[in-house]
């Protein structure tokens, strides 16, 4: 075996897609050189240049941290073609227009070098028609590679072969985009938008059609057509605003061309309106119009036929949610069959059309069901995709279902389901998903990377191997795959609600500890999905708190930090293998453990002063002693140099918008590992374990003694809540609050040097806590969170 | 008023272009700064025996990293004055380069010396913090409410300012407005041409391209700071940065700026000895304190002690250099005593020109030197500021 090393890419066209696939390159660590036409004004790489500075302006952020836009290179067609040679992977990202693409490719071509991967990132287009504009030489290095938008926060990647891409680099290409870069990649074959746009987009026409045909409104439909049934809380119309409407249009249009004998090709155009707004240019969220408009603090909605804006509100009607609400989802799908309000004939219509369509042309547009799902699920937030939704509703009745609305000419098309839709009792198995052209169950792919996913994302139907238990309580399990590293690292997982940390989960860390320490090599403290916590459990404390029990609320607290010691010194490594949200006392542990393992979307703060309180489960110890030993490293041996910045971070409950940032705000070591692809994290973080192991891990021995910044640190750290108080940006409780963070971080009311020790530390913490909360504005806040679910602002 | 043992003149001033702090002087010490000004100022005296000044007294906010070590020894040798010249910093913010020229004149005044340098400089630009490079309060500030003012950052002293004097938004950003307006047209008449030594910057920048290290000349001749562009529409756009609900934003704030200024003082004796043309008069130096959370009012005290010690009337100033620390502030000293708009700052204030803390006092003393000398019309002229912590001062020249 041969390791395939992608040292640079390069993008060919600054746009929206280029420049961000480039940003998310950077974010992994690989350089780009981003090129476009020489600007006719100016520096030549002018476009370039302002595509990078729009990058950092985009919310949410394509880059991980603002300054990753560094690894970036602009450059130009002219001035700098012959650097691509540089590269080991080109992408071109340039306009959907075939003439151009070609033209382009005439001119590239003699400058990539012949070991180098040349992938377009067309939508639509198709790759063997542009694989025949490439020189001969090239076609075998050729290939399609499809980002969603906005593509560090879309999963999926389709890669799409055209006649002759050499399989080798399919699967080296499929290994980099995932492990490298952190996507889910799901192989298409080379059809007119694909797989995911092609399900998409046919959903959205047929969502378009009922919605005409029943006469509903967009924001109707969009009330019913999104998280109540598992789709993104945009929903349809919405969708498209953020999408763009001209991009909608488009991927419409290539429905049209290329598709004149799909049996729904009369339903391939896009409605009157559409038109009209993408040629007044009112194109959804970027031009600040389209099916929606933002006028001052409303949001209007888009009339049809008039073109006018009008008020927006519609809920969902009660008895569609009644219906929906049903967790048995064969019976959610008799009830909406059944059900005479239209709405619910509305929701039966789009998912037969879909189901209808994904059956019917499954066999040219996936390798299989499983593809077709993941690929709406990771490229369009469904939570489920088609055929698993089907397979949950009974395939069989919802079969006979379809094939009773298609004779009695409900359907959009006329055309019957293929034979073997009857001849099987679902699609996903446990050999595998069904797959058309060969009639069979295809089961994963054997690649070795999807060996570091040691639990892909299961389709409905999937069966996974749950490993075994070691230990658990009534909100954690220790257990482990089961598999050769599951017998040196088990897994500690927590069963709360949103992982949130109360007693018995504090119990369950320290115990866990105790047994990997006589029996493991270490421990992975991993959830099996996002987040990893959302810190302390409230809702455990609060009849502590409301019978005044101070002394109660100290022993959690002390329990709390006792967790943050044992984790520190443990006597084997404990790896936080983080993914998504790490709050609280949830990014407690993750300071504590040996290492921390984070995917890359990790969110992580100390945000406790959004509920009056400070971290105190060793979180504000924790910092007061890193300043203190990175001071001790420079001439001046100042900590306030390290507190001011953390001092911020904490007072304003800043959480990091990555897991990068994180470690740039000092909430993450520079020896904890950032990784792309969340699905890789217990592989990482159970070697990252063994690795450790294998080095005789020891952990570090208490400090003996820690100089802290004291009153004077205090009093420098007061200044600036003085001022923020004094300016009306403060309450008088924010200030009280932000002084005890102060008084933690520098270790209490002592000489600035004074030395002292990691349990005063802890006891100073734990002492500002317990008073916080004997306080009423604290007590507010924290009961507000709990039934509002937002901090309180007293 | 106390008896003088003799009268003090100004026989030169000078000062470097102001430049925005991270501007033209980026790369330039404040040590240079000053050495620069000081061969400028003793050049304009042809014959002056340097061995001759007695001492040179430089102001400085922030004497501390690159301004440290007592900056006007430095700057006096690197200014390659004999060894024998001594050198002193003092410090009192934003007053410190009129401190320095009063306290030289007072040295002239008392019959201790003939020939004396007043002088301030000041990089912004190397002391990033307005604490200086280490913040370090006193805990007793907090532990007792009639301390915290201590505590206030300049621009919410300038809030409190703005509601106390009722001065509006509206008011600060037409003044801000107008003081660009001045400023600017002065450098289009060239005004400010005879009181500033260009600078010739010299920079030591990598080239990346040829592995060397390439030198970089350029000269820097004007302030930095005004902008033709500045409009009541863009100044009514920023927001307020030092209040939730406030009205002092970046545009109506002085400027962050590097610079320096020196003025060059003579005894009556030493003018004859050097056959030189005293260009003013020293009349007088007043300081006063004011609570530190109204910090800007300081000029409202400073101002009238000033014309009480020297019995001069605030109606014979025909020109007043009232330093721009706030719009708010600017306005409401100037209404609180009566100023004439059309005295103050002739040719633009801080907001417009910038405003090097320590260095400032000397660089208006300068513009003043240079008005006087443009306009035999002029008799009284008065430099006057704020102070942080809760003071103003105020210096009184007559033209001669």
């Amino acid at each position: 075996m041969s390791n395939f090393i992608i040292r640079k890419v390069a993008i060919l066209g600054a746009g929206v897609m280029g420049a961000q696939i480039a940003a998310h390159c950077a974010n992994a660590d690989v350089a780009s050189i981003l090129f476009d036409l020489p600007a006719k004004d100016g520096d030549p790489n002018g476009i370039a240049k302002r595509a990078l500075d729009s990058l950092r302006k985009l919310e949410p952020s394509p880059l991980a941290t603002t300054d990753r836009v560094q690894y970036i290179e602009p450059a130009n067609y002219e001035q700098h073609i012959g650097r691509l040679s540089e590269c080991d992977l080109i992408i071109e990202a340039i306009a959907e227009k075939m003439e151009w693409k070609l033209d382009l490719y005439r001119k590239v071509a003699p400058y990539i070098r012949p070991d180098a991967i040349f992938a377009t990132n067309t939508s639509g287009l198709s790759i063997n028609s542009l694989a025949e504009g490439c020189p001969a030489s090239l076609r075998p290095r050729f290939c399609g590679v499809h980002f969603f938008n906005p593509p560090r926060y879309m999963s999926l990647v389709e890669l799409i072969p055209c006649h002759g891409t050499q399989a080798k680099l399919l699967d080296e290409l499929e290994e980099f985009l995932t492990t490298t870069l952190g996507k889910s990649v799901v192989r298409a074959p080379d059809n007119p938008n694909f797989l995911a746009n092609r399900v998409g987009v046919f959903s959205i026409l047929a969502v378009m059609h009922h919605t005409e045909r029943m006469g509903l409104r967009f924001d109707e439909v969009d009330a019913i057509t999104g998280t109540l049934i598992g789709r993104p809380k945009s929903a349809t119309y919405r969708t498209a605003d953020v999408v763009g409407l001209d991009t909608m249009a488009h991927a419409i249009k290539t429905m049209t061309d290329n598709l004149p004998h799909d049996p729904w090709a009369q339903h391939f155009s896009a409605p009157a309106w559409l038109h009209a707004l993408v040629a007044k240019g009112a194109l959804g969220q970027k031009t600040g119009a389209g099916l929606y408009r933002k006028e001052g603090k409303q949001i209007k909605v888009l009339d049809p036929h008039t073109l006018e804006y009008r008020d927006n509100g519609a809920v969902a009607p009660d008895e569609l949610v009644e219906i929906l609400k049903n967790k048995d989802v064969a019976k959610r799908f008799a009830l909406l069959r059944a059900s005479d309000h239209p709405h619910a004939q509305f929701l039966w219509a789009i998912f037969r059309d879909v189901f209808h369509y994904v059956a019917y042309q499954l066999v040219h547009i996936a390798r299989n069901a499983r593809d077709l799902d993941l690929a709406m699920r990771w490229g369009f937030g469904w939570q489920q995709g088609p055929f698993e939704i089907w397979q949950a509703a009974g395939w069989k009745t919802i079969a006979a279902a379809i094939q009773d609305d298609i004779v009695a000419g409900r359907s959009m098309s006329s055309a019957p389901l293929p034979p073997w839709v009857f001849d099987v009792d679902g699609v996903h198995t446990d050999q595998g998903s069904f797959d058309a052209r060969n009639g069979t169950m295809q089961a994963r792919s054997v690649l070795p990377v999807y060996q570091r996913q040691i639990f892909p994302e299961p389709v409905l139907g999937e069966k996974i191997d749950a490993g075994h238990t070691i230990w658990e309580n009534e909100e954690v399990r220790m257990w482990s795959p089961n598999d050769d590293d599951g017998k040196h690292v088990p897994v500690l997982s927590f069963k709360s609600k949103m992982c949130a940390v109360g007693p018995v989960v504090l119990d369950g860390i320290i115990e866990a500890v105790k047994r990997a320490e006589h029996e493991y090599k270490g421990l992975v403290i991993w959830q099996p999905a996002a987040p990893f916590s959302v810190g302390a459990n409230l809702k455990q404390i609060r009849p502590v708190l409301e019978a005044g029990d101070f002394a109660g609320l100290e022993a959690i607290v002390a329990k709390f930090q006792q967790m943050s010691q044992t984790l520190k010194y443990a006597q084997v490594p404990v790896i936080a293998a983080v993914n998504g949200m790490a709050l609280g006392g949830g990014c407690e542990i993750v300071m504590h453990a040996t290492r921390a393992v984070c995917a890359l979307e990790s969110y992580i703060g100390l945000v406790e002063v959004g509920v009056g309180l400070i971290p105190a489960g060793g979180g504000c110890k924790e910092f007061a002693l890193r300043s203190a030993q990175a001071a001790a490293r420079t001439a001046t041996n100042d900590p306030m140099n390290w507190l001011q910045n953390i001092f911020q971070t904490i007072a304003m409950a800043n959480v990091s918008k990555s897991a990068r940032q994180a470690r740039e705000m000092g909430l993450l070591r520079e020896q904890d590992i950032v990784i792309m692809n969340p699905a890789e994290l217990l592989y990482v973080a159970r070697k990252t374990a063994l690795g450790l192991a294998a080095s005789s891990y020891r952990p570090a021995l208490p400090p003996a003694g820690i100089a802290v910044a004291g009153r004077g640190g205090i009093a420098t750290l007061e200044m600036m809540l003085v001022n923020m108080r004094e300016g009306g940006m403060i309450s008088a409780h924010d200030y009280r609050v932000s002084k005890a963070v102060a008084t933690a971080l520098c270790g209490g009311e002592v000489e600035s040097g004074a030395v002292v020790s990691e349990q005063w530390l802890l006891d100073v913490e734990r002492a500002l806590f317990v008073d916080l909360l004997r306080t009423e504005e604290t007590k507010a806040r924290l009961i507000h969170m709990l039934e509002v679910g937002k901090p309180l602002r007293n | 008023m106390s008896r003088q043992i003799q009268d003090a003149y100004i026989v030169a001033a000078t000062r470097t272009p102001v430049a925005k702090r991270k501007g033209g002087f980026r790369n330039v010490r404040p040590d240079d700064l000053l050495a620069h000004v000081l061969r400028a100022v003793t050049a304009k005296v042809p014959g002056l025996e340097l061995g001759e000044i007695a001492d040179v007294i430089v102001g400085c906010a922030m004497p501390e990293a690159e301004q440290g070590m007592n900056v006007a020894r430095i700057g006096a040798l690197l200014a390659g004055f004999p060894d024998t010249v001594p050198g002193i910093t003092i410090n009192r913010f934003c007053s410190s380069g009129l401190n320095a020229v009063a306290d030289a004149a007072a040295r002239i005044q008392l019959g201790e010396a003939d020939v004396m340098i007043g002088a301030g400089t000041e990089s912004m630009s190397v002391m990033p913090q307005m604490m200086g490079n280490k913040v370090a309060m006193n805990p007793a500030v907090f532990s007792q409410a009639e301390n915290v003012g201590i505590a206030f950052g300049m621009g919410l002293t300038a809030e409190r300012v703005a509601q106390k004097y009722g001065v509006s938004r509206q008011d600060q950003d037409a003044f801000a407005m107008e003081s660009h307006r001045r400023a600017c047209a002065a450098i289009a008449a060239g005004l400010f041409r005879d009181e500033i030594s260009p600078y010739l910057v010299r920079e030591h920048l990598p080239d990346l391209q040829s592995n060397a290290v390439r030198v970089v000349e350029r000269w820097i001749e004007q302030d930095e700071g005004p902008r033709a562009d500045s409009s009541l529409e863009g100044l009514a756009k920023l927001k307020p940065v030092f209040a939730a609900q406030g009205s002092v934003t970046a545009g109506n704030s002085s400027q962050m700026s590097d610079g320096a200024g020196a003025v060059l003082l003579m005894s009556e004796a030493a003018i004859k000895r050097y056959g030189v043309t005293p260009i003013a008069r020293y009349c007088g130096f007043s300081v006063a304190g004011v609570p530190p959370e109204v910090m800007g009012i300081g000029p409202v005290e400073a101002i009238p002690k000033l014309l009480r010690q020297t019995g001069v009337s605030q109606s014979d100033i025909g020109w007043i250099e009232l330093n721009e620390a706030f719009a708010a502030q600017a306005l409401a000293v100037m209404r609180t005593l009566g100023l004439d708009a059309a005295k103050v700052n002739p040719q633009g204030g801080a907001i417009a020109l910038g405003h090097p803390l320590g260095a400032t006092g000397a660089i208006r003393v300068a513009t003043l030197m240079s008005a006087m000398q443009h306009d035999p019309g002029l008799r009284y002229g008065m430099v006057s500021m704020c102070i942080g912590t809760g003071m103003g001062a105020a210096g009184l020249f007559e033209r001669v």
